[in-house]
């Protein structure tokens, strides 16, 4: 049966549109049309004129009109002093189309970060918020009660952007009727079950603990330069990026971007630390175990990954 | 009799933007384009680490991340006072540009053709071809751009990771270090675009296109095959000529680019000389060229909600404070009115061509002047110049081994900019730095150029100004609005909406 979706951008910077257009096999196109999804609204993909556009928003209001998906791309913008003033449509706020929206719809997925766990601005002026969650906080804009009509929470999709296989993936698992299991953060643990660490082709100097301090080299960055693989969850070096390869891959450390407190308050390309001792360990890890293994690794390192010999 | 058109939020542009035009018998003799959206990003920056500009300003937009990137990290080269070897200056060039040929592509199929397909067009003997061709996702030209676009930016992700949002851009270079085996498979990335890009939208090769050099010549090349004339540029010119595109959106006349200063900056670098567009980037006005100086660079807060004095300063100097008070007659918009020596100038593939002085396009500026059809043939053919350019990096990178890094050291100077070519336009970062943290951090991208509100004198920006004298056929349907203001490739999210003031 035909389902509807309807997909609002927010206070955020339309890359998770754009990193939806990098679907593949099916591409975007064959994907909406095997899924039998109709789009009734995309920012960048509709051409219903203004006062169709009005008379679809009142019909799905009104309930008339169902909607299966509702996907929200970017924060919720607050401000200033909850008014919601700094992000307008028809000259009214737009948090408050939101809220409508979210009680007409069967699922309410947050894609991206912004719209997770409010993501940039959370702090400053703008007052941003992400769905159900504010960081870490369980709430955001639609509280922590909220279900949508099919009983689910808002289902969050961080990253910033959002990978598109999980886009494409979650759709296509809601479609088919799979139950997702959802993490305590309410992500689908199929892709926010295993670490960003895991599948970077600097594991080896990771093991072995032959860390980098400056960047274009090839070891390790999770001492020094500030590399999060270890402490986000999410697939970048499993499903990768055009299935070529990754940001840590590369050379770039992983700055989080799925975590709900993305972008941390401190400086990123720099690991915090105590005497040399990152303050934060891979997640879930006992402190002393890790040092003396550390300790013990870096002194068994070969010779081949000392002198950075071996290929990344 | 006077009546006032109000489009919001407009649709297919990146961002929120409203529209708003007075008409008289149905001739636009105002128009006001206001950003409806306050993200507050300068001020995510203050009293931040200087190198944190590479993670959050990439994330100012999703379609020129990598532009952003660059510009950050130009302003980065500058502070830190290093020099970039000249292979980074490669890797940064290609990814900039492979950003550029999916932004300028997208741009025409997807965001820009899709208004023909409006049944307000059915009677055109050409609209069912339309359909076919551009109906949103459906279309069959519409599905190879996806298809295209996506190939192209995986060499984005080979050399930077991923796209959008990478930060492997840092001063004094890139931090990857890619094998031949590695530029290689981003040589035949290329080449598979430009295959399609010659086959399906030039119909020709880039030698035969870059053979066209004069109005007269277009119109030869349109009728010399069957290939030229079905291609999706030669179905462009004949569409759009019909539905009068040529006609509308003229503008002020103005035009500023920033170039591809990596490449200026060493022209040894520039591979296949003459074939990259503009390196150098300059002012053009009085249909006179000058040289492109960033000090002449003013933003006016007069009529955008942002408090302080309605005196302009240059963004070494200007804040960002916002200052909501919903609607109010003089203030209308959160982007605030560069401008240039005082004076608007639009930015984008056009003002490229015409500050590269490209035969073509200077030609038409002689004959019609600028106009919505000039702007959107500008960012159709762009790819014919920049693919070479591609492949000439490419090749360089290859052939010439070296560092692709040169350690940064420390902060060596406290004001740096970063001012380059994105898919849009010109765009700027200034950064001011005070004890190694960021004090202040301005940015000007292409769309504040372009979609600008008016300045202290009342003069209007280059999109308003390119909307007057429009004539709207059905103010409920207001579709020579959307061509004007789409043509100008704004990166703001918009509806279009009615009021009827009589």
């Amino acid at each position: 049966m035909k389902k509807t979706l309807f997909w609002l951008q927010c206070g955020g910077c339309g890359g998770d549109t754009w990193s939806m257009f990098n679907i593949e096999s099916p591409n975007l196109a064959e994907l909406f049309k095997s899924l039998d999804i109709e789009i009734l609204w995309h920012p960048t993909l509709s051409v219903k004129s203004g006062a169709d556009q009005r008379q679809l928003v009142a019909d799905v209001l009104s309930g008339q009109q169902p909607l299966d998906f509702l996907c929200i791309e970017g924060a919720i913008i607050r401000g200033p002093r909850g008014t919601g003033l700094y992000d307008l449509v028809n000259g009214k706020p737009k948090k408050d189309l939101v809220a409508a929206l979210a009680r007409q719809a069967q699922y309410v997925i947050a894609v991206g970060t912004c719209a997770s766990f409010g993501g940039f601005g959370t702090d400053s002026e703008i007052e941003a918020t992400g769905m159900q969650f504010l960081k870490w906080e369980k709430g955001g804009f639609v509280g922590e009660s909220f279900q949508s009509k099919s009983g689910q929470p808002v289902i969050n999709l961080p990253g910033c952007p959002c990978h598109y296989d999980i886009i494409g993936g979650t759709l296509s698992l809601v479609v088919s009727g799979t139950p997702l299991k959802l993490t305590e953060h309410h992500s689908p643990a199929e892709w926010y079950n295993i670490m960003v660490h895991q599948g970077c082709t600097r594991n080896e100097y990771h093991e072995y603990r032959v860390e980098d301090k400056a960047f274009g080299e090839k070891g390790c960055m999770f001492f020094h330069l500030g590399c999060r693989g270890p402490l986000a969850h999410g697939p970048c070096n499993k499903l990768l990026w055009h299935r070529r390869s990754s940001k840590t891959r590369v050379g770039v450390p992983c700055f989080g971007c799925t975590r709900p407190d993305f972008p941390q308050p401190y400086p990123f390309f720099e690991t915090r630390n105590i005497e040399g001792i990152p303050m934060e360990l891979p997640e879930g890890i006992n402190r002393a175990h890790y040092m003396a293994y550390k300790g013990m690794a870096a002194a068994a390192a070969p010779r081949r990954l000392k002198t950075r010999k071996t290929g990344i | 009799m006077t009546r006032k058109i109000e489009i919001y939020p407009l649709n297919r542009v990146e961002g929120d933007l409203e529209i708003s035009v007075e008409l008289e018998d149905d001739v636009v003799i105002d128009a006001r384009s206001a950003g409806t959206m306050y993200r507050g990003f300068e001020n995510l920056m203050v009293g931040r680490a200087p190198l944190d500009g590479l993670v959050i300003t990439p994330r100012i937009c999703g379609i020129c991340s990598t532009a952003h990137l660059y510009a950050a990290a130009s302003a980065l080269d500058m502070l830190f006072n290093v020099d970039v070897p000249r292979q980074a200056t490669w890797i940064r060039s290609i990814t900039a540009m492979a950003e550029m040929l999916q932004n300028d592509l997208r741009h025409a199929f997807l965001l820009f053709m899709s208004d023909f397909t409006d049944p307000a067009y059915q009677k055109e003997p050409l609209y069912a071809d339309m359909v076919k061709r551009y109906a949103p996702i459906e279309g069959s030209s519409v599905r190879q751009t996806i298809d295209a676009t996506r190939g192209i930016l995986e060499i984005i992700s080979i050399l930077g990771g991923q796209w959008p949002h990478s930060s492997f851009m840092v001063p004094g270079g890139v931090v990857s270090m890619p094998s031949n085996n590695e530029l290689n498979r981003c040589a035949y990335l290329l080449n598979n675009f430009k295959q399609w890009y010659e086959r399906q939208v030039l119909g020709c090769n880039l030698e035969r296109w870059h053979a066209v050099q004069t109005k007269a010549d277009l119109v030869a090349w349109l009728k010399e095959s069957e290939a030229h004339f079905n291609s999706d540029l030669g179905f462009y010119i004949r569409f759009a000529t019909k539905t009068g595109l040529h006609r509308i959106g003229k503008g002020h006349g103005n035009f500023i680019s920033f170039g591809m200063p990596g490449l200026a900056a060493k022209p040894e670098t520039a591979a296949k000389a003459g074939q990259i567009l503009l390196t150098a980037g300059g002012f053009y006005a009085d249909n006179q060229l000058w040289p492109m100086e960033q000090e002449n660079i003013t933003e006016d807060v007069s009529h955008a909600w942002f408090a302080g004095t309605d005196t302009s300063q240059h963004p070494y100097h200007g804040q960002s404070s916002p200052y909501a008070t919903g609607s109010e007659d003089l203030r209308y918009s959160w982007a605030k009115a560069p401008r240039y020596k005082a004076i608007p100038a639009e930015t984008g593939p056009l003002s490229e061509m015409v500050i590269s002085s490209s035969p073509l396009f200077s030609d038409f500026m002689q004959v019609d002047g600028p106009s919505a059809f000039l702007r959107e043939l500008a960012r159709l053919v762009r790819a014919a110049s920049i693919i070479p350019a591609v492949e000439g990096c490419i090749e360089n990178a290859m052939s010439t081994p070296g560092r692709y890094y040169t350690s940064h050291g420390e902060l060596e100077n406290q004001q740096g900019h970063g001012l380059i070519e994105a898919p849009r336009g010109g765009l700027g970062h200034w950064v001011n730095i005070k004890d190694d943290k960021i004090l202040s951090y301005q940015i000007i991208t292409p769309t504040a150029w372009n979609a600008s509100p008016r300045d202290a004198e009342g003069i209007r920006g280059p999109m308003e100004e390119a909307l007057i004298g429009t004539r709207v056929k059905n103010p409920e349907n207001p579709l020579e609005i959307h061509h004007v203001v789409r043509s100008f490739d704004p990166c703001l999210v918009c509806t279009v909406h009615a009021i009827d003031l009589r």
